[in-house]
């Protein structure tokens, strides 16, 4: 058998696995990397090989900042913020049509800039602003397919896990996919609430004016922005003007957090060892998905197939745009059947290095395909956060939360074709740092 | 059966509790070194070391998260399918998942065991803070023993008709 087929037949036995043995992905990519190693050299290099990279995934300082950043995100959350957040914005926009959900909207950009969790942001958001919504009879397709579209913002606006993922695995500055992160994140953001603009014009019983609060109350609330703004604006600042590396930009943001939870006596000691287990939880299965994805690379690095992939999609007498336009098809599909983080860390062995051949931008690439696969976090049928919505807002049901989540699909597709046509979008505040 | 059930998962979890405690205990840490280390050096002393400690810390936060990340069933997973298939056929590819995965995580255990004692033999110590890797890497060799004893507490739990595959 030539090695491209016990490369081909890896993928297979991969796939298999993942979607009839429902074995996690990590395990899953580590246990296919593992064999197809010990096929192809020996039981002994193969063993050897799990070990050692078992121990450097686990040891590596660039893993470090994905704890912290958790970390950060977690005592966020475990505190509050995002509440208050929700709070002060509906506070401003409460009295403008559909300034609920355009809240709503904003407090997922804003805590999406200080925690890159999807399901933490859907739940609390559910949690805190349906029952706003319910309050003023907003229409519930709309309600929670605006919760459940924000919350996937978590992904695209720094700081996010899967962009440091991509940039570890991809060899990229993390500080540039952040900084391209950000324009890329609003703009969709932006669309989003467009999108609620349009919605509440067409149908102006969906979303009914809230009551109109004084200056007075309105500058009460201000400090539920200052918060988030001024974690955002520590970390990205101090990426941005070298003061310290991402990992430090992690501990910083964790302890600034800290203080301001402890501080606002917010952060209760069982919120704080919550928000411990919680961290650990999701920075373990982050380290075995990178430690699975690098066993399985090594294998498909013997086997030549992503640069023999790469040379072949080369090669095809067909626009680059339309082979790109093929990948991201692939990238919507796979991001339906499974989470981004691993859906990711699959393919960009594979597509990568053809987006490289094709000439495109790799950090244009990076964050435009975490654009597209936070897509699957609310289309069916994996679609976590509508899962999440749906599981709280137990009256609205499933049906509504994907029918809510259709009217913002417009909005996904205008960013995408916008990043394609205007790629400084994404490539331009990168560019500006050293 | 139900005993060696009982008695296996009473000691996985206080195992597990320990494992999770020390593990929060090295995150503060990476958190107050690394957080030490940006205020300090500003002052022109920066931390001795933080670039090999924070490696080593992350290696303990991970491995010993991870049996605790499997009983919560945080590592994701694809289970669209397996979700419609007959509780019997469910049954089966449970078998095989935990069978499998037992069988890695022995051998990945063994094999970091291997490694931590080569690397003691030789005396391998970190560059600036001469400290031995030896614990760490035993570290992560006992996470994935740990890890390994869930999933064989989970494969004989569907032997007897319990766990996830029981509804």
């Amino acid at each position: 058998m030539s090695v491209t087929v016990v490369g081909l037949l890896g993928i297979g036995i991969l796939l298999f696995m993942l979607l009839f043995l429902g074995m996690p992905v990590g395990f899953t990519m580590a246990v296919v990397g593992f064999g197809g190693f010990w096929y192809l050299i020996s039981f002994k290099a193969s063993l050897g090989m799990v070990g050692s990279e078992l121990w450097n995934t686990f040891s590596s300082y660039g893993l470090t900042m994905v704890p912290l950043f958790v970390f950060m995100g977690q005592i966020c959350f475990y505190s509050g913020l995002n509440e208050r957040l929700f709070k002060a914005t509906h506070t401003v926009t409460g009295h403008v049509r559909g300034g609920l959900a355009m809240a709503t909207i904003f407090a997922c950009a804003g805590f999406a800039a200080i925690c890159g969790s999807n399901t933490a942001t859907a739940a609390t958001m559910t949690a805190v602003a349906l029952p706003e919504m319910k309050k003023y009879k907003y229409n519930p397709a709309l309600s929670v397919g605006s919760i459940a579209c924000g919350s996937t913002l978590g992904v695209v606006i720094p700081p996010s896990l899967v962009l440091i993922l991509v940039g570890l695995y991809t060899g990229q500055s993390i500080s540039k996919l952040f900084y391209g992160g950000i324009l890329a994140g609003f703009l969709l953001a932006a669309s989003f609430m467009v999108t609620i603009v349009i919605l509440c014009w067409l149908h102006p019983d969906w979303s009914p004016r809230g009551e109109k609060r004084t200056l007075e109350e309105k500058i009460k609330a201000l400090p539920g922005f200052f918060e988030a703004f001024l974690l955002f604006a520590l970390v990205m600042g101090g990426l941005y003007a070298g003061v310290f590396t991402p990992t430090e930009a992690g501990a910083v943001g964790s302890i600034l957090a800290l203080i301001i939870s402890v501080m606002r006596r917010t952060l209760t000691w069982k919120g704080f060892t919550a928000a411990v287990v919680d961290t650990l939880q999701v920075s373990c299965m982050v380290f075995v998905l990178i430690a699975g994805a690098v066993m399985f690379s090594r294998f498909l690095a013997l086997t030549r197939i992503p640069f023999d992939i790469a040379d072949w999609v080369a090669a095809l007498p067909f626009a680059p745009v339309a082979i790109l336009g093929v990948i991201f098809i692939i990238y919507i599909i796979g991001g339906a059947l499974m989470d981004s983080l691993a859906l990711l860390l699959i393919t960009i062995p594979i597509f990568f290095p053809v987006a490289e051949k094709l000439g495109y931008d790799p950090l244009w690439f990076g964050v435009i395909i975490t654009v597209i696969t936070t897509l699957g976090a609310v289309t069916p049928p994996v679609g976590a956060s509508t899962y999440v919505v749906a599981g709280i807002a137990k009256d609205i049901g499933l049906g509504s939360v994907f029918r809510g989540v259709l009217y913002f699909l417009p909005a996904y597709i205008v960013c995408i074709i916008l990043y394609m046509a205007v790629p400084e979008i994404i490539t331009y505040l990168p560019s500006l740092i050293r | 059966m139900m005993n060696l059930i009982a008695s296996m998962e009473r000691m996985s979890r206080i195992l597990n509790k320990l494992l999770i405690a020390i593990a929060g205990l090295f995150l503060v840490a990476m958190m107050s070194l690394a957080g030490a280390n940006v205020v300090l050096r500003s002052f022109g002393v920066p931390v001795k070391g933080t670039f090999e400690l924070m490696g080593l810390f992350g290696a303990v936060v991970a491995a010993f998260a991870l049996a605790k990340t499997q009983i919560e069933r945080q590592h994701i997973a694809v289970d669209v399918l397996i979700r419609v298939f007959p509780a019997g056929v469910k049954r089966a590819l449970c078998v095989v998942k935990y069978l499998i995965g037992a069988i890695f995580f022995i051998l990945a255990a063994w094999q970091t065991g291997q490694l931590g004692t080569n690397l003691w033999q030789v005396h391998e110590l970190s560059e600036t803070l001469r400290i031995a890797y030896f614990p760490f890497v035993y570290a992560v060799s006992l996470g994935c023993v740990m890890i390994a004893l869930v999933l064989i507490i989970e494969l004989l739990k569907v032997f007897n008709g319990e766990g996830e595959t029981k509804s």
